[in-house]
């Protein structure tokens, strides 16, 4: 928990569509140390995925990409290609959401670990077949030394993604990026996997940004959390202050829809309303529409990511003294009587 | 997590009042708009609905007079020694914009052969049309039948295609159009269709397998919907854009199958003429009348190209996943 | 395996018998055998020529019996043992005779046009996909469509004027006319634009120097006399072989690699120097002398790269492979272009031939004859390929961009692999899946289909052996090439399918 090695500001990311320019990502802005845990959150159309993949350099080359990305001191943005493939799979590794697809169905699963390694360092292929066999081992896969000579099809789900993580750590990285690793899985198996990264992570001493919609996954991993709303980080938390001590009206709403295990019954409260419309976006606060402390100063003047009261913990909310206030934040919500 | 999502429904309105109107455009509505934007297939349907209208309109058919004066059969006068009167350009002669009287030449009897060329066409593009519509028919309801009931009648029905696929087209189809090419070109059509349905069967088949299993499908037939119900109305309107496309391809391959087998002389027979029939008559002519060789070829090629843009702007519009934004 | 391929090869036997069944009552019911002989005058020969023909072919039999008669003769060519026996056409002809003769040339033709189809097609596609809505993507995408709208009669018309008849005109006396230094120019700026690529501006200022270079190389030939005596001698040939190496380099890592572009190098020169010490032996030689040296080379190479090859041998292997390849190719057109001018003679001057399958009588050099071989293969190879290479680059590219995304394209990105290395060994090996299964398929249909191809060029092959027959109704000959055909089809269905087995670990043939 010492020294920052990546930091990101004011990141933008626009695609030109036939529509128009879709900004995905407006301005994010957030910094990552040694071996912490950033969790990133926010629904689908965030802009959380794509700010990830800005990082990696894995943007399709219409993607109109400003800001910086700084990396041990290094402007990301700026990298000549070379320099950014050798970062790419050895400092700062990615696993991505849907292991089934993730994978080359043509090569054996040790041969595409192998491969990770032997991108980065100058080896006989059985040497990397080894180094191979070695992380599948350390992610739990039973038997590594026959799976690696199997195919990816012929592995379950959730060995698939394990597999995934053994190709992430080959190669040691600073950085791992893990894009919904368990959206896909079976919710039994989402908790190994998340252990499998833990576990993992402290072996190679790696920081870890991860990105992902359930807040569930995010209390027993993370250090510290993004929310991201509309392509914009809107809270930025330790993740006890997140759980227990939101400034930010989203994020109340998101942690009371939770439904929770020992009420019996009851309605389920979500957030009325639906994400906006990245193409044309009003001005204001993109969220106004669905906050219940909405007044007009929300409606014309888009909030930045300012200090609260509370240390390390910003938020874009011009009303959130009222959320701090509030005993049980996340009874705003209720109080909305909201319909289906 | 697709970058897809990062854009919402387009059409979104910028209301200041707050009110978010989401106008979601129907399929047709998208399909519809994507395939206006799609300059080859517009450029395409253009030339095509021209060819047609020019081919029937000016000789007429069935009885009904054209305005072209002159008929493909009668035999007349060489004019010119039968060189074509078509002036389109303005400058080189210096006689300015002119049809003349014989704009596509005559042939080595007299005959005009812009009517000649335009009777050619009408066959040609009579044929193809024909195939296209039966075999797509034929094709679909093979197809649906053995998607959706599998079992028996899925097994029957491919092998059944295994048995087509087996015999070379050309060469059955020269067969028939040897022996009852008399019998004139609907019936060559006819039987053509019988023989090429096979490839849109099997594609049919593939999209009723994937349908079948989609829960859309499950849950009609849990609200007791008849199977007829459930493929016309929930799994046919899935599979329209493989078929149209299908269909458009296969009109696009008729009409070079059709010249093929005229070109050999198993295919439509004087004193009748089609496209094919008139290149195979005059190919000698080549060196002395190029004329008699150029235009119906040109002809081919322009209605051939003119479907396959078509066909391949529809392919676009009806493929969800498109983009068209240069780097 | 070998129980899904026993399996199929007997279902593939019964759709066979179904369809020569259904063929020949098609056949049979499309025209009478005897039609030949209304115009016959003399009433006794008339009934003398009809009743011989009807006892040569069991005319009077019923036409049950005239089919098994057929078929038991038929399944002999099936069954290893038999005698094949697909009956005498209406010359009394045996018809497997007849389809010995015309197989090959069936064959000569069609595989150098759908080989090369293929490659030039498949590699085109790929690099459409790559460069998706580029100037070079639009204009293959129109070029495509027209060539796959052109009737091939029609194309091969055009052909038989413009590339041959004009171009033996020009060859008797080369000189450098102002559209022929056009059309040199224009080929030059679109060859080397496309190539380039990048921006406007600079595929403009591309073109135009590739124009006004390739003018200017062209005048150089026509004035040195090279048209007339041309060849490409040793000094080219090593130059090319050298590039190839390079190239070879390329393919299969990049090149910083220095162990594997000095593998090569060496493999290039080695095979440079075996070809022009062996200069003796190929005067005139044989088609075992040039596999041996062929394999002398290549052998050498392949032994130069796994010594030194360390770390990177495979790469240096195959490279080493495809540079002793390369090489061998430019051997061959040097010594065949090299005996254009005594081929031009022998042929009164006009070398590229537009009827059959070689010049009647011929007799000359090795490379004489291969290069008589090649120009009379030149149109009907140029007039297929047309037609034929649209199809695969539009499928190909099609595949390929369905390929580039997928995941797993931007898995092997994120691990920090070279464009190259994704594009091949990523993209390209899921691509090729679908390509290799309609190659198969194609090659199977295009035996049928040569039959336009043979007419127009006069290639005495099987397509005219069934349109002769169908003129006169000859059953019997009808159904020995529609067997021939048949069974091609047939086999290379299966060929496809296990070809997809092979290929895709995820399919499995039960």
């Amino acid at each position: 928990m010492d020294t920052e090695i990546l930091s990101v500001s004011d990141l933008t990311v626009g695609f030109p569509t036939e529509d128009g320019l879709v900004t995905a990502v407006r301005g994010v802005t957030y910094t990552l140390k040694e071996r912490e845990v950033l969790a990133i959150v926010g629904e689908s159309g965030s802009g959380k995925s794509v700010s990830a993949m800005a990082l990696m350099g894995l943007l399709p080359k219409t993607a109109r990409i400003t800001g910086s990305i700084q990396y041990r001191g290094e402007e990301v943005l700026e990298m000549s290609p070379k320099r950014y493939r050798e970062i790419r799979g050895q400092n700062i590794a990615m696993i991505f959401q849907d292991p089934m697809t993730s994978m080359n169905p043509v090569y054996t699963v040790g041969d595409q670990l192998a491969e990770a390694y032997r991108s980065h360092h100058r080896v006989e292929r059985k040497v990397a077949l080894g180094k191979a066999v070695e992380m599948l081992d350390r992610v739990g896969i039973p038997q590594a030394k026959d799976r690696a000579r199997s195919y990816p099809h012929e592995f379950s789900g959730g060995m698939r993604q394990r597999a995934m993580i053994a190709m992430a750590i080959i190669n040691s990285p600073d950085i791992i990026i893990a894009d919904e690793p368990t959206t896909a899985l079976d919710v039994t198996v989402q908790a190994q996997i998340l252990e499998t990264l833990i576990e993992v992570k402290d072996s190679v001493d790696a920081a870890v940004i991860l990105i992902t919609h359930d807040l569930g996954v995010v209390a027993g991993m993370a250090h510290r959390v993004l929310v991201m709303y509309a392509g914009r980080g809107v809270e930025r938390a330790e993740v006890s202050d997140i759980y227990t001590r939101p400034r930010m009206p989203y994020t109340a709403g998101l942690l009371g829809s939770i439904p929770a295990l020992d009420s019996a019954g009851g309605r389920l409260h979500p957030i009325g309303g639906a994400p906006p419309s990245l193409i044309r976006l009003p001005p204001g606060c993109p969220f106004s529409p669905r906050c219940p402390l909405v007044t007009e100063r929300c409606q014309t003047e888009e909030p930045e990511l300012l200090a609260t009261d509370l240390p390390h913990h910003e938020v874009a909310c011009h009303n959130w003294q009222q959320v701090a206030a509030a005993a049980d934040p996340t009874l705003l919500f209720r109080t909305e009587a909201v319909e289906a | 997590m697709s970058l897809a999502n990062s854009a919402m429904e387009p059409g979104l309105s910028n209301d200041p009042e707050r009110e978010f109107t989401i106008e979601a455009r129907t399929q047709v509505q998208m399909v519809r708009s994507s395939f206006f934007r799609h300059r080859g297939a517009m450029i395409g349907l253009g030339a095509l609905v021209f060819v047609v209208v020019i081919a029937y309109t000016s000789i007429g058919f069935w009885g009904i007079p054209g305005w072209w004066g002159l008929d493909f059969s009668s035999t007349g006068t060489l004019v010119n020694e039968g060189k074509p009167t078509l002036d389109l350009i303005p400058w080189l002669d210096g006689d300015g914009l002119s049809i003349g009287a014989h704009p596509f030449g005559q042939d080595n009897i007299g005959r005009d052969y812009f009517a000649l060329t335009m009777r050619g066409t009408q066959v040609s593009l009579m044929v193809a049309f024909v195939i296209g519509i039966l075999s797509t028919f034929i094709g679909t309801v093979a197809g649906a039948i053995s998607g959706y009931y599998g079992g028996k009648s899925e097994a029957v029905i491919m092998r059944f295609t295994d048995l087509l696929l087996t015999i070379p087209l050309l060469i059955v189809a020269a067969v028939v159009g040897n022996g009852f090419g008399d019998s004139g070109p609907f019936f060559l059509a006819v039987v053509i269709s019988l023989l090429i349905w096979t490839s849109l069967a099997r594609l049919v088949r593939g999209e009723f397998l994937s349908l079948r299993e989609k829960e859309f499908v499950e849950a009609a037939r849990a609200m007791g919907a008849s199977s007829t119900r459930i493929i016309f109305r929930h799994m046919l309107p899935n599979a329209i854009g493989t078929i149209i496309v299908s269909a458009t391809l296969t009109i696009a391959a008729a009409i070079l199958i059709e010249a093929a087998l005229s070109y050999l002389g198993y295919g439509v027979r004087a004193p009748d003429t089609s496209l094919g029939l008139l290149i195979s008559t005059y190919q000698t002519a080549f060196s002395t009348r190029p004329w008699l060789f150029w235009y119906p070829g040109i002809f081919i090629v322009v209605i051939a190209l003119s479907v396959n843009f078509i066909g391949d702007g529809l392919r676009d519009a009806f493929d969800p996943r498109q983009t068209r934004v240069r780097a | 395996m070998a129980a899904y391929v026993i399996r199929r090869l007997l279902a593939s036997l019964l759709i066979l018998l179904a369809a020569t069944f259904l063929m020949y009552t098609l056949v049979s019911l499309s025209g009478d055998p005897l039609s030949e002989f209304t115009q016959v005058s003399d009433p006794d020969q008339k009934a003398l020529l009809i009743q011989g023909r009807i006892d040569a072919l069991n005319l009077d039999q019923p036409f049950i019996v005239q089919y098994f008669t057929w078929l038991g003769g038929a399944v002999g060519c099936i069954v290893p043992g038999m005698a094949c026996d697909l009956g005498v056409n209406l010359n009394n002809q045996p018809v497997t005779a007849l389809l010995a003769d015309a197989f090959p040339t069936t064959l000569q033709l069609v595989l150098a046009a759908t080989v090369l189809s293929i490659i030039l097609g498949v590699s085109i596609g790929i690099i459409s996909a790559i460069r998706q809505y580029s100037a070079f993507d639009y204009t293959i995408t129109f070029v495509a469509f027209l060539f796959f709208s052109l009737p091939i009669f029609w194309v091969a018309v055009l052909l038989k004027e413009f590339g041959a008849i004009r171009i033996n005109n020009w060859l008797s006396e080369p000189s450098v006319t102002i559209p022929v230094a056009f059309v040199m120019g224009a080929f030059s700026a679109l060859f080397f634009s496309a190539i380039i690529g990048g921006t406007r501006k600079r595929r403009v200022l591309v073109g135009a120097v590739a124009a006004a270079g390739g003018v200017a190389v062209f005048m150089l030939l026509v004035a040195s006399g090279w048209f007339t005596n041309p060849g490409m001698g040793p000094g080219l040939v090593t130059i090319g072989a050298l590039a190839g190496a390079v190239g070879a380099t390329l393919l299969f890592t990049n090149l910083e690699n220095r162990r594997v572009l000095f593998i090569s190098l060496a493999t290039a020169v080695v095979g440079v120097v075996i070809a022009y010490s062996a200069t003796p032996l190929l005067e005139d030689p044989s088609w075992l002398t040039l596999f041996g040296l062929g394999f002398l080379a290549t052998g050498i190479g392949v032994g130069i790269a796994a010594i030194f090859g360390d770390i990177d041998r495979a790469a240096a292997i195959r490279a080493s492979i495809v540079t002793s390849v390369l090489l061998g190719l430019l051997v061959f057109m040097d010594k065949t272009i090299s005996s254009f001018a005594a081929y031009s003679e022998a042929v009164n001057g006009r070398p590229i031939a537009t009827i059959g399958s070689k010049t009647p009588n011929f007799e000359g050099t090795f490379w004489e004859t291969t290069l008589d071989t090649m120009t009379h293969l030149a149109l009907p190879t140029i007039a297929i390929m047309l037609i034929s290479f649209a199809g695969y680059s539009r499928y190909s590219r099609a595949s390929m961009l369905e390929v580039m995304n997928a995941d797993y394209v931007r898995t092997a990105r994120a691990k920090g692999l070279t464009e190259r290395t994704v594009v091949l060994r990523h993209a390209f090996r899921n691509a090729m899946i679908p390509i290799a299964t309609l190659a198969a398929l194609d090659f199977g249909a295009v035996i049928g289909g040569a039959i336009i191809t043979e007419t127009v060029f006069g290639w005495k092959g099987m397509g005219v052996l069934f349109t002769s027959a169908l003129n006169k109704f000859d059953t019997n000959q009808i159904m020995g090439v529609f067997i021939v055909t048949a069974v091609a089809v047939l086999i290379f269905n299966l060929i496809a399918d296990i070809s997809y087995a092979i290929l895709d670990p995820r399919i499995r043939l039960t």
